[in-house]
């Protein structure tokens, strides 16, 4: 890689081999195994975000087929995908194509698979079944509970913890070496601390800090409350105050400034009621909540999402007045 | 307060209504013999025009001049048989008190509803050829079925439409009077939209100013659409706020010719405006939501759903206000129009961008969204510009999603890329020394600077055209 190229370093420091991969260790010898035997079942993949699983599966394909694994493998996201049916036609499009030399199947990747309906996994059943002779499928969730047992009895299960404190720290250490960037020791700790074990959040923390000056706790602190939009937490303490008006002029400023889209404003929302910084009861916070999931459902439905977060602001502004008098 | 400019700048006397000499005339004459002591054959009048020509007007200009008492019922009152029987029944037999003569006059007759104002226009008919009071009804469409016996009972009075030209003069006039900058041929764009309907016109350029400080055709042929010849806006958010029973405030929605989201951006931004109590104002805005999700239902092939939507946003809105009295606010234009066009282009970016690094970094655009984006906006919007220069060329991203990224520093990271590609042929390394020094200096800033804005843009600047 040339001196003039920069990546974000995600993308830079995957590991593009299984034995690459550092932890999950009982993991990747499993997987290893496949790879000598050249053969496979269907996989499904749990665990928290950032804890490896698009990563290993990529890795496993690039074992099996080498560099150029990419034409053997599709790669689906069940977030993106706009339903089962534009799944089934790249499936069976994708069945159709080319198959490796020496190895007698391809690999679809569906990845967030948790977040099908159970209609659409129903459905999804019946296309493992039905192009098993040339696929094997890897399901990759978050919420193995939410994936139907229809799909569970047909994969070989693989459970991928939190990574370690000193997986992570090491790991981004290696990268801050690499890089040859100022770091304090320290810092990494609380690196690890924000990101909860997700390697993914951890690295974009590491790289978004570096790009600001030597990496210290303080500056670590602060990228992460700015790629936070701050307006999010003034526009719910606002309202929370009895200023419908101003919350508003808020929401729309922020909307404006990151190009947000309704469901994205909600999902922020949804942090900051859930996270420390806004001080409000407890019990509030869940009432908040439950209203919030309300409003959601409705812009997910199709319904006018600025009509629906200013109801949710009143509401606040109401709340507010009638706690706070 | 504020004065709505209809009324602000509605004429004081006869001779401010303009274009209608031959309808003066024909009133003036009537009322005369009314005043002499003289009834006239035809107790009654009906002024017809289309709406915003002066019929009203005039009316008041009229009392005014002549010391009138006026007793005055409109679209928003009452207008059934008994409602009619205690106003206009007794007001037309009314001795005159200190000689002033009482003038009745009763706006839209057109728009008694047969299902409404049930047996309101045979009141009328009751009361006409015995009244002692003059009466002057006016209406749009004089040729409803339903108002046959009544034009047998009355003059009618025909009111022309405005001409383009005095339209414009009066725009021009207010904006004078208002001091507001406003273009001649925006004037014109309103004039000929509101097709010859001058309360219309006014109404558009007022609402224009008041959103925009000023009036130029950029920005009235963005927002001005097209008015509505019957109802329009205004009259539906009036409508609405001051109705006295569910159908009026209904009848007011499903007058409109607005489309449904249209008027709901409306009530979206004005019913802030007019309601203060924040308990007022949740049960509004919340009703407004679900009429907005019914309208989701009916939209996707459910069209009897339509009716509930117009429920929830007229009498939905009405009967929310429990705890306070109507703000005296004035109706303002949607900041959600004014924005949409600009939200439009960041989230097609949005959508552009995460398309690009769902790919490359396989994961979903959902996670690039909510997640990964803000770490990229403080890399290119804070960070090392280099780095954030050489970031930016690595995924290609076209230059509206750069700006987005970017924000301020879009022409300072534009800068950083031409460099980066005549660097890469000359002296590469020598450049690159150079700017390492820098590095360490800029760093410095960009902390000190920290959170409050990007680093300092001139200062970068001066120095990158040093190190060339």
């Amino acid at each position: 890689m040339s001196s003039v190229t920069e990546l974000l370093w995600t993308e830079k420091y995957r590991p593009r081999s299984l034995k690459d991969i550092i932890n999950q260790q009982d993991i990747t010898a499993r997987l290893m195994k496949f790879v000598n035997e050249k053969n496979m079942p269907h996989l499904l993949f749990a665990g928290p975000p950032g804890t490896g699983k698009t990563t290993a599966a990529h890795a496993l394909a690039h074992d099996l087929y080498g560099d150029a694994y990419q034409q053997f493998m599709l790669e689906l996201n069940a977030s993106d995908e706009r339903g089962i049916d534009t799944i089934r036609e790249k499936v069976k499009e994708f069945a159709r194509s080319k198959t490796p030399p020496d190895i007698p199947f391809k690999i679809i990747l569906l990845d967030e698979a948790d977040n099908m309906t159970s209609d659409a996994q129903q459905a999804l059943r019946r296309l493992m079944e039905l192009y098993s002779a040339s696929t094997r499928f890897i399901l990759a969730a978050n919420y193995p509970s939410k994936i139907i047992d229809a799909i569970q009895s047909r994969c070989a299960f693989f459970r991928f913890t939190s990574l370690k404190k000193e997986d992570v720290v090491n790991r981004l250490k290696y990268i801050a070496d690499k890089e040859k960037i100022d770091y304090e020791e320290e810092a990494l700790d609380i690196i690890f601390e924000i990101s909860e074990g997700d390697m993914r959040k951890a690295i974009n923390v590491l790289q978004a800090s570096a790009y600001l000056g030597k990496v210290s706790s303080d500056l670590v602190f602060k990228v992460v409350g700015m790629a936070r939009p701050k307006d999010v937490r003034d526009m719910i303490e606002t309202a929370l105050k009895g200023n419908f008006i101003e919350a508003r002029e808020l929401l729309r400023k922020v909307m404006i400034e990151y190009g947000l889209s309704g469901e994205d404003v909600v999902r922020q929302i949804h942090r900051e009621i859930m996270g420390s910084d806004i001080k409000i009861s407890e019990e509030l916070r869940v009432l908040i909540a439950d209203y919030l999931g309300e409003v959601h459902f409705r812009i997910a439905e199709g319904s006018d999402e600025d009509i629906q977060l200013s109801a949710f602001l009143a509401w606040l502004s109401m709340m507010g007045k009638k706690l706070g008098a | 307060m504020k004065i709505p400019w209809i009324i602000k700048y509605r004429p004081k006397k006869v001779d401010d209504v303009i274009n209608q000499e031959e309808a003066k005339s024909q009133i003036l004459t009537w009322l005369h013999s009314w005043l002499e002591g003289r009834r006239p054959e035809k107790k009654a009048l009906l002024l017809y025009g289309p709406p915003g020509v002066g019929k009203t007007s005039l009316v008041e200009a009229i009392v005014k001049e002549y010391d009138l008492e006026l007793l005055e019922l409109n679209a928003s009152d009452y207008r059934r048989t008994q409602d009619i029987r205690k106003t206009v029944a007794i007001a037309s037999q009314k001795r005159p008190l200190f000689k002033r003569m009482t003038l009745i006059l009763m706006d839209e007759v057109d728009g008694l509803s047969p299902r409404g104002d049930i047996g309101g226009i045979d009141e009328l008919i009751k009361i006409i050829p015995n009244t002692i009071n003059p009466i002057i009804l006016t209406a749009n469409d004089p040729w409803k079925d339903q108002l046959r016996p009544l034009r047998e009972l009355v003059s009618m009075v025909e009111f022309k439409s405005l001409t383009l030209n005095q339209t414009i003069s009066v725009l021009q006039n207010i904006c004078n009077k208002e001091k507001i900058e406003c273009e001649r041929e925006a004037l014109k764009f309103i004039a000929e939209r509101s097709m010859g309907d001058l309360r219309g016109a006014i109404n558009d350029l007022e609402s224009v100013a008041e959103g925009y400080g000023k009036v130029t055709y950029n920005i009235v042929s963005l927002v001005i659409k097209g008015r509505d010849k019957s109802i329009d806006l205004w009259r539906t958010l009036n409508g609405v706020f001051y109705a006295k029973e569910a159908w009026q405030a209904k009848r007011s929605v499903t007058n409109s010719e607005e489309d449904y989201e249209t008027l709901m951006a409306w009530f979206n931004d004005n019913v802030p405006l007019k309601y203060g109590d924040y308990e007022d104002l949740f049960r509004a805005l919340d009703s407004l939501s679900r009429a907005s999700l019914f309208l989701r239902r009916a939209k996707s092939g459910n069209w009897d759903m339509l009716s509930y939507v117009f429920d929830l946003i007229g009498p939905g809105i009405t009967f929310s206000r429990k705890n306070g009295e109507l703000l005296k606010n004035r109706f303002s234009y949607p900041e959600r129009i004014k924005i949409m066009a600009q939200l439009k282009g960041l989230r097609e970016s949005r959508d552009r961008i995460a398309g690009i690094l769902a790919k490359r970094l396989h994961t979903s655009q959902r996670f690039v969204k909510s997640d990964l984006m803000q770490y990229i906006i403080v890399m290119l919007r804070y960070g090392n510009i280099e780095k954030a220069a050489m970031l930016s060329r690595a995924y290609g991203f076209n230059e509206d999603d750069l700006k987005y990224l970017t924000g301020n520093r879009y022409k300072d990271i534009q800068k950083e890329i031409e460099l980066l590609k005549e660097g890469r042929s000359v002296e590469e390394k020598e450049v690159s020394k150079v700017r390492s020094v820098e590095e360490k200096e800029k760093r410095h800033v960009s902390l000190e600077t920290f959170g409050a804005k990007p680093t300092n843009k001139e200062e970068s600047k001066k120095k990158y055209r040093k190190s060339k």
